[in-house]
């Protein structure tokens, strides 16, 4: 009995499968039933191609005269006060605009007049002080704001007055701000004093430190050295020589900023924070700002450059004078036009390089850097690959103003000062060891300089014939040296094993070690065994600040176009170990600084360029550094792209440029034709694999 | 019941604390409060601005209790955790409850179709490769979704951008727009992907469920009675096999809120996901705490409602 109830289930369970496979096409009764399922999936999915598109940018943008570009990370802030990188400065450096400003086109970087009608006054005063005077042009305007109805309702701007600098100079020395170049600006008569008194209201009365910032600086006194004879006239006077102040003012540091934004956008009560909404006089507004997806800048009405044109003032303008390379490349045809040239910038956020760099070969970036994984396919030899060109694309090449060294701690008892002529011979040797050529080749496809002095290219005192005899790669030579310095094939007398040494280094990746470790075994030709010591970067800055070191790479770039911005790196009162200043070799020179003290408060000149050289010639003899390279720029530009003249110092050109529209538009539709046809493929594949299913299963079921 | 909740969120509440710790202790065993301090202000930042960097951020205190018991980061930690004030984020300063506020919406427009599609794709295909078992269509598709489930993620974003965005040029190769005329044509890549990257393993999971559904005694007196098989797949099958569908659902929907981290990283999608990504790059402790912590709390209400939820779905279950 049983037996016969398990031949039924089992019959039933071959039934229940057919019929398993029949409910889930019930639907469908037949093979033409089907056959029209497949047709209107087919026809749903070339409908939806035909709408595809891969253009990230609504259609009104199309013919707008918009400049596109990227950004990886927003910038931490962009308070005038305490922006110090070159993302923020993309922002601040349109947003805000300043008393001098940089000419487009010269070469060296030239300051001009900006807001300030003219460059600054300046008289030596008695006691070694010195007196910058600026005078501001009138009539002009901040961008529309909310925060201005503090004025009074109705009210979105006002006029800038000199009173607008002083405040943003105080706001550097408030500690509460922290700027990250008080330090600087302590060369301001009665600077630091000032924050002091600050410090102490706001600890000896609550009731001070709740007034608002304006009030907390007016009832603090103000600055001894920053004064105001006038609505237009703004005096600055230094309590000691330092003519690279004037640099400063060509900084956002110095911009105009207005009491009623730091009082309003407090971050309290729905609004934003000034960090995060500035409020300048630049040619751009910050018009919509998503820190995490995109920002767009427009054209700011009340900037006197739009406002007043009939001024033709030199920063509202675009330059008439320029060299060769701009006549030739079209610039000078721009010569005298008002600025700025473009109606918005469209900044959008691309965290990664591949997609950044893919959507500019599509066209959807306006500007690039050519990155690693491509640089082999757009770069070859010394300009674009031939596919580049032929999109109409252009490469621009500048150096930075920067410079990349190893250094030798001068306080340690192996490579420093009391060693002497022994220590100064290895410091030689090691340096004739390093082929700066063949590290940019190995680790930067080639894009560089190799450096031969601590001032890069631009930079005044800048001669690009000079050349180090300890940086020319000669290994017969670097021996020679090392058996003069008593370690002959680098054996230390003392020990009879090879002299060692520690190279200490906070870039502990794998690229980062590689490129120390191309240094070592550069040095191990001369039977050195230089270890690695890597670390946190805070552990190492606590080695140097006990000058527990031996060995380390730096790099540092201008904050602006002088000579004395990269030397002051080895004056000894910038010492680390006694100053905690950032000349971390610990280089002390009595010659050097009595050249670096008078160079520094010179201007151009013979007489400069002959103190640099000597300063520079020391340094060959002496070693505290290998000048390793500066750094070179490659950028991709789209050949609608017009008027590209990197500056460097992260100071941004948007006004300059200009861009045609109507050949983007062509370029993209030509460069982005979805291709279809691998649709209808996938659709031929899908029902290859599936038909011949379905109908052993029709089969089967009749 | 009730008392079974409290059993499991007290259990929960360890599981937080834990967490927690954990993340305090291993945060500071790499990374001092310094190293926030420079990444935050930039290379070039004086020591000054650094110090009062630390003040203003309260992280000039030591670490550990036994260090200073009245001021410690590690009580501050839990205070401001366990209060809900997350502050602000160390990277800008900007509120944390605002950059979730406003990367919750781009997250959830991802995570919700991708969720959505990804039940309606899954679930039908394992249907279909169940009732195919043992044919070549049942075969294929288990091998493509082994193939499918080794493949990193990763390799899916960069060859989908590359082939879908570069070559083919149908979708835009990353960005995010929230109108509702270029949403769409932002997130149909980065739903591809994650459909594709996830379909493989949910197929097998779900075909192995509906296998074992279709065997039991139940389908056959279904059949015996004579009831259809749409009727049988739909209200029998499919119902009894709700509970682990469930349970992949549920404990998957708390987490819509957190992002998808990759995704949203590489497609430029602003959501929290790409936030946390930010955070653990430029050593946002307070950001990544934040996440951590709704993450850690969002995994034990799931627990706990995918507990109740069984309840719901089947009679036959109930917690105790």
């Amino acid at each position: 009995m049983s037996g016969g109830h398990r031949a039924v289930n089992a019959g039933c369970a071959k039934t229940t499968l057919r019929r398993a496979q029949g409910g889930v096409l019930s639907a469908i009764r037949g093979p033409s039933d089907f056959a029209s399922c497949l047709l209107g999936i087919g026809l749903a999915i070339i409908f939806s191609l035909s709408a595809c598109s891969n253009d990230p940018y609504p259609p009104e943008d199309g013919e707008a005269k918009v400049l596109y570009s990227s950004f990886d990370a927003a910038p931490r802030t962009l308070d005038p006060a305490t922006a110090y990188t070159t993302k923020a400065h993309s922002v601040t450096g349109v947003v805000y605009d300043t008393l001098l400003k940089y000419h487009f086109l010269k070469r060296p970087l030239e300051l001009m007049p900006g807001l300030a009608v003219d460059l600054p006054l300046v008289t030596p005063l008695e006691g070694g002080r010195t007196r910058y005077r600026f005078t501001l042009r009138e009539d002009l305007l901040f961008a529309d704001d909310d925060c201005f109805e503090l004025n009074g309702e109705g009210r979105r701007t006002r006029e800038i007055v000199s009173a607008d600098i002083a405040f943003q100079l105080m706001r550097l020395a408030d500690p509460l701000i922290g700027s990250p170049v008080a330090e600087t600006f302590a060369n301001i008569d009665g600077f630091v004093e000032f924050a002091a008194a600050l410090e102490a209201y706001r600890e000896e009365d609550p009731a001070f430190a709740d007034l608002a910032a304006h009030e907390q600086y007016a009832a603090a006194g103000g600055v001894r050295g920053i004064e105001m004879p006038s609505r237009y006239v703004l005096d600055i006077t230094l309590h000691r020589a330092y003519p690279q102040i004037k640099y400063w003012f060509a900084m956002e540091f110095t911009t105009p900023v207005p009491w009623e934004a730091i009082a309003y956008y407090t971050g309290q009560d729905g609004r934003p924070r000034f960090d995060d909404h500035p409020v300048g006089a630049g040619p751009f507004v910050l018009s919509e700002y998503d820190k995490q997806s995109r920002y767009v800048l427009s054209k700011n009405p009340n900037w006197y450059g739009v406002r007043h044109p009939e001024w033709k003032a030199p920063a509202a303008i675009f330059p008439t004078e320029g060299d060769e390379e701009d006549r030739r490349s079209g610039r000078m045809a721009y010569a005298g036009r008002s600025l700025p040239l473009i109606d918005r910038v469209v900044v959008v956020r691309e965290k990664e390089s591949i997609p950044r760099f893919n959507k500019f070969l599509q066209g959807y970036y306006d500007a690039s850097g050519v990155i690693k994984e491509s640089f082999d396919s757009v770069i070859q030899g010394d300009g674009l690959s031939a596919e580049m060109e032929g999109l109409g694309m252009r490469l621009g090449k500048a150096v930075s103003p920067d410079v990349f060294y190893i250094g030798f701690n001068m306080n340690d008892e192996v490579v420093g000062r009391s060693n002497g002529e022994s220590s100064r011979k290895i410091r030689q040797a090691m340096s004739l060891a390093v082929d700066s050529e063949e590290f940019l080749r190995i680790f930067q496809n080639g894009r560089g300089v190799p450096a031969q002095s601590p001032l890069p290219p631009g930079i005044y005192g800048y001669e690009s014939g000079y050349e180090n005899t300890f940086r020319r790669p000669n290994i017969e030579r670097a021996k020679e040296l090392m058996t003069e310095a008593g370690y002959q094939n680098g054996i230390d007398p003392t020990t009879g094993e090879a002299l060692t040494l520690t190279f200490d280094t906070s870039s502990t990746s794998t690229a980062g070690l590689n490129q120390v470790r191309f240094y070592t075994n550069a040095w191990r030709q001369l039977g050195i065994d230089v270890q690695i010591d890597g670390t946190t970067y805070n552990q190492f800055q606590e080695k140097l600040r006990q000058g527990d070191y031996q060995i380390f790479q730096f790099g540092w770039v201008a904050d602006y176009p002088d000579p004395e911005n990269f030397l002051f790196l080895l004056w000894s009162k910038m010492g680390k170990s006694d100053f905690g200043g950032p000349n971390a070799t610990n280089f002390s020179d009595a010659r050097f600084d009595e050249l670096f003290v008078s160079m520094k408060a010179r201007d151009n000149g013979p007489q400069r360029i002959a103190e640099i050289e000597e300063m520079l010639s020391i340094l060959e003899r002496e070693r505290p550094w290998i000048e390793l390279f500066h750094r070179e720029d490659y950028s991709l530009y789209q050949g609608w792209v017009k008027n590209v003249k990197p500056m460097g110092l992260s100071i941004p050109t948007y006004q300059y440029r200009d861009i045609d529209p109507t050949s983007r538009s062509d370029k993209r539709k030509a460069w982005n034709e979805p291709v279809q046809w691998p649709a209808y493929l996938l659709l031929l594949a899908g029902v290859m694999v599936i038909v011949p299913g379905v109908l052993t299963y029709f089969k089967e079921r009749q | 019941m009730g008392a079974y909740v409290l059993r499991r969120l007290g259990y929960g509440v360890g599981v937080v604390l834990g967490v927690l710790f954990l993340l305090f202790l291993l945060f500071f065993t790499i990374t001092a409060p310094e190293d926030i301090a420079r990444k935050a202000l930039g290379d070039k930042a004086p020591p000054e601005a650094i110090q009062t960097w630390l003040e203003n951020h309260e992280y000039d205190r030591p670490l550990w209790p036994w260090q200073d018991w009245d001021e410690n980061l590690l009580f501050d930690h839990y205070r401001k955790m366990l209060t809900f004030d997350f502050g602000v984020s160390d990277a800008d300063d900007s509120p944390i409850i605002d950059r979730i506020k406003a990367g919750m919406g781009p997250s959830l427009s991802l995570t919700v179709p991708l969720l959505v599609l990804g039940l309606f794709v899954s679930i039908p295909l394992s249907l279909l490769v169940a009732f195919f078992r043992e044919t070549y269509i049942d075969r294929m598709g288990v091998f493509l979704c082994v193939l499918a489930m080794s493949v990193s993620t990763l390799l899916y974003i960069i060859g989908a951008q590359f082939l879908i965005g570069k070559v083919l040029r149908w979708y835009p190769i990353s960005g995010f727009d929230a109108s509702l005329a270029m949403l769409p044509r932002f997130l149909a890549l980065p739903v591809l992907v994650g459909l594709i990257s996830g379909v493989g393993g949910d197929v097998r999971f779900y075909r192995t469920v509906f296998l074992e559904e279709s065997s039991r005694d139940f389908v056959r007196t279904a059949r015996a009675k004579g009831a259809g098989e749409a009727r049988i797949m739909i209200f029998h099958v499919l119902r009894n096999a709700m509970i682990p569908i469930l349970t992949r659902v549920v404990l998957a929907i708390p987490f819509l809120f957190m992002g998808a981290l990759l995704l949203e990283a590489f497609f430029g999608i602003p959501g929290l996901g790409s936030m946390t990504v930010d955070a653990i790059q430029s050593n946002d402790f307070s950001t990544m705490r934040t996440m951590v912590y709704i993450g850690s709390l969002l995994f034990v209400f799931g627990q706990v409602a995918t507990d109740i939820s069984y309840g719901l779905v089947d009679p036959r279950v109930s917690v105790e």
